[in-house]
């Protein structure tokens, strides 16, 4: 399960100070799950990566003021599309587990029906792979990852 | 749900000022869910009650330690606020989704029915052992079943949970938490962000 790495803050430092650590931090969280997301047969991974994926837009948005706004506008809607795929996902994934745990607690006679609907959400997740990758890929070619560390760059440059 | 604006903030104020508007904000938006998110019918409400309490904890964990120590168990209580709502949401989604399916395969069902009965006068009703889906349909029923019992059972604990939180005073306590200023001179570790 994700556990965020802990960040030092104090409260006297500047705000745009603590926003460029606290973003560098988070986006490397993200990218650092990456691997291996796409196995459906480990469903953690897509979980640590989508958990990484919301602390980096919460962060993203708590600072947002720290942040030239052209770029900082753009770096947000693609952690959002990224955050969306791993949701399209994920949702499959738990649908799945959940449904799986509960079929073991039935009579045999409605243990059918459960599993065509987990054969549905297979499908499903299926799909959700499929744009997960794409995601993964479109964040790869748009340098995602070092354009939220020259966002966390710029805001650290601009005069305190 | 859209963030409601946080006024005022200045990237080279400190962070423990700008982070105290902010936690001001989201947490006059959390609780501006109740009593509306208290009704198990307003389902809406209480999934922007769901993202309210995920923006709060989000701040807090990155800038509880400014604070004063109320912050860290405000931060746990918001965390299992908002994985309560998560629970609720999830069979929010489901219920629908089930019923959705079932009614899927009951078309189709009914639909292969018709199909067998031909120039039939009316349906003959063993037929029905011959429809594709017979032997999913009592599974889905279990199923939704299942679902809204839960349903009404989170919804429950979610009350108490709430209610729990008011006789603590756990709005009052952050407020004022917010208002103080960890010691700048020790080093200032975060709280433990552990699960999602």
């Amino acid at each position: 399960m994700a556990k965020a790495q802990d960040i030092d803050v104090a409260a006297s430092e500047p705000f745009r100070q603590a926003g460029a650590r606290v973003v560098r931090v988070r986006a490397g969280e993200l990218f650092e799950y990456g691997d291996g997301v796409l196995d459906t047969r480990d469903i953690e991974r897509v979980h640590d990566m989508r958990v990484a994926s919301r602390r980096l837009r919460a962060v993203l948005e708590i600072f947002a003021p720290c942040f030239p706004q052209a770029e900082f506008k753009g770096v947000l809607r693609d952690v959002k599309q990224l955050a969306d795929a791993l949701g399209e996902r994920r949702d499959p994934d738990v649908h799945i587990d959940a449904l799986q745990a509960f079929s073991k607690a039935l009579l045999a006679a409605n243990k059918p029906g459960v599993a065509r609907l987990v054969e549905d959400m297979r499908a499903r997740q299926s799909r959700g792979n499929e744009l997960l990758a794409a995601a993964l890929e479109r964040a790869r070619e748009r340098g995602l990852h070092e354009r939220l560390l020259a966002l966390a760059d710029e805001a650290e440059a601009q005069p305190e | 749900m859209k963030a409601r604006r946080v006024k005022g903030l200045d990237p080279d104020g400190t962070l423990a000022d700008n982070a105290e508007r902010i936690v001001r904000v989201r947490l006059d938006e959390l609780c501006s869910f109740m009593p509306t998110a208290g009704d198990p019918d307003e389902i809406g409400a209480l999934h922007d009650m769901r993202i309210a309490a995920k923006r709060l904890r989000y701040v807090l964990e990155v800038t509880g330690p400014c604070f004063g120590d109320y912050a860290k168990t405000a931060t746990k209580h918001v965390k299992e606020l908002q994985d309560l709502l998560g629970e609720i949401h999830d069979c929010d989604v489901q219920i629908p989704e089930t019923v959705a399916f079932a009614e899927r395969l009951q078309s189709a069902d009914a639909a292969a029915l018709r199909e067998a009965a031909g120039a039939a006068d009316d349906l003959d009703p063993t037929l029905l052992k011959q429809a594709p889906h017979a032997r999913e349909h009592a599974g889905l029923v279990a199923l939704q079943v299942h679902l809204r019992a839960r349903r009404l059972l989170l919804f429950d604990r979610f009350l108490e949970l709430w209610d729990d939180y008011e006789r603590k005073g756990f709005r009052a306590r952050l407020e004022y938490a917010v208002g103080e200023r960890s010691d700048d001179h020790e080093a200032q570790r975060p709280l433990a962000s552990g699960a999602p």
